[in-house]
């Protein structure tokens, strides 16, 4: 019997080189049925991860989607990927059914019914026009266009900005439920809240490169917060990313003392790490 | 490709594009410089990559499953039927205008005359355009307005060859009434089409290999 493919993405040695900006050489793997985060700052180059794994951009590299090569099968390997790139910020003037109507022209798979139920569980009305929607609406619409033609793999890049709280949660409600359904999500955010209640996997991106590759599990137990009363004695102890607080000096560090680390103040350290290093 | 070209054709399509088909019956007005009917044709595949430009058409396109560099082979595609389309239409109302209109007023004076001939004429301009227009655009996408101004300008330039050569002496079959000299326009007719046929298709070739290129 055919053994399936563990990976729903690979990429090996993805390289973009920009005049003032380099991303990679990047390789990684996201397993399939998972949700992966790919967070950094802005700029750390999350963006062009995502359009090289699509060729959106020329970029060096390979990229395998459910073991298919993506230079050898674009077609087929773009049938398995639901790509959404910062909300639906296309054909505004144009209405939804028009747009779902061409895209399913594309899809030998294309579920018509079952978008037309997405698209009613998301209260979206298909004779709007796309300008008519909000940020929020418009990443519903994409979620349902990548669904209806059953995406296995969804690229999303920075779904969550722009949304309320309360949309964000209803977005991490879907992810959940589609994670549930065996699809793998890899969405780059700098919301790092939303990565706490769904991701499996994170991605760390610091300046084009991968500062961290692991569960978030593994990420959240390996530091900690730890205070000082001096900045020297926060060296001693080999702290990341010390900075000033109003009782002292906070700095990340490496084992057990200290406080649990949040996502967002594991970033800020080792960003600021960085900056210390240079 | 199928999928692609009635994209093109239900989310592209700007509506001069099809008001600009009709006119292709200017030939019926006497003495018009009956060139610029093709010029038309250009500004409406301006308009279409314009639009497109604004809706973020080739970057949505890119995310559906096809290769990258079928995108710019669907829009020339596109553009090609209705150039093709505009060329059939102007041929028939040439054909009208040289069954109905008395013999005086078939004679253009103030550029080629609406014969055969000039449907080659067309066809090589249309050509022209294709050939400096989409290599152009496809290698950077986001600009329009110079691969337009930069094919109007040849266009323009071929025109002008085109009305002055009307003047000199070995014209006269060319810019007689149909159906004399059908052999020379006919001759004329085939020329233009197989430069157009191969214009076009240069056009493809240069603008896939650079839109793999571009960063969208």
């Amino acid at each position: 019997m055919k053994e399936m493919n563990s990976y729903a993405l690979e990429a090996q040695a993805l390289k973009k080189d920009y005049p003032h900006f380099m991303l990679g050489p990047l390789s990684f793997s996201i397993e399939a049925g998972t949700i992966a985060g790919l967070i950094g700052r802005n700029g750390a180059g999350k963006s062009t991860t995502l359009k090289s794994i699509m060729r959106l951009i020329s970029s060096e590299g390979t990229v395998k989607v459910f073991g298919k090569d993506f230079s050898e099968d674009e077609g087929a390997v773009k049938e398995l990927i639901g790509y959404v790139g910062g909300g639906f910020r296309f054909y505004p003037n144009r209405s939804l059914s028009a747009i779902a109507k061409a895209v399913a022209g594309f899809y030998p798979h294309w579920d018509g019914e079952g978008f037309k139920r997405i698209c009613e569980a998301y209260e979206l009305v298909l004779s709007k026009k796309v300008r008519e929607l909000s940020e929020g609406m418009k990443i519903k619409f994409s979620l349902a266009l990548a669904l209806s033609h059953g995406a296995k793999l969804l690229l999303l890049d920075e779904p969550t900005s722009g949304l309320d709280p309360l949309s964000r949660e209803d977005f991490c409600d879907t992810l959940l439920a589609l994670k549930e359904q065996g699809v793998t999500v890899l969405f780059s955010t700098h919301i790092t809240s939303d990565l706490m209640r769904v991701a499996d996997r994170i991605l760390y991106l610091s300046e084009g490169a991968l500062l961290a590759d692991e569960p978030l599990e593994t990420l959240m137990k390996r530091y900690r917060i730890a205070m000082f009363s001096s900045a020297e004695e926060a060296a001693s102890a080999q702290a990341v990313g010390v900075k000033r607080v109003k009782d002292g000096f906070e700095g990340l560090i490496a084992g057990r003392e200290g406080r649990e680390a949040t996502l967002d103040e594991i970033m800020i350290h080792l960003e600021w790490g960085k900056g210390e290093a240079k | 490709m199928k999928a692609l070209l009635r994209k093109e054709f239900s989310l592209c399509l700007h509506p001069t594009a099809v008001l600009f088909l009709l006119f292709s019956a200017l030939v019926l007005v006497p003495n018009y410089p009956y060139e610029v009917i093709f010029f038309f044709s250009g500004l409406s595949v301006f308009f279409i990559a314009l639009t497109a430009r604004e809706n973020g058409d080739l970057a949505f396109t890119c995310s559906l499953p096809i290769e990258k560099k079928e995108v710019p082979l669907a829009r020339i595609s596109a553009a090609a039927m209705l150039q093709c389309a505009l060329l059939l239409l102007t041929a028939l109302c040439i054909a009208i205008k040289q069954t109905a209109f008395p013999e005086e007023l078939l004679v253009n004076l103030a550029g080629n005359s609406a014969n055969l001939a000039f449907c080659g004429f067309g066809a090589m301009l249309l050509g022209a355009f294709n050939l400096t227009f989409f290599p152009l655009h496809f290698s950077r996408p986001t600009t329009v307005g110079v691969p337009f101004l930069v094919s109007s300008a040849v266009q323009f330039v071929l025109i002008g060859i085109l009305v002055a050569v009307r003047h000199a002496p070995f014209y006269a079959p060319i810019a007689s009434p149909d159906p004399a000299h059908s052999g020379v326009k006919l001759a004329v007719l085939f020329v233009g089409l197989a430069l157009y046929g191969a214009m076009t298709a240069i056009a493809m070739r240069l603008s896939m290999k650079r839109f793999e290129r571009v960063d969208l």
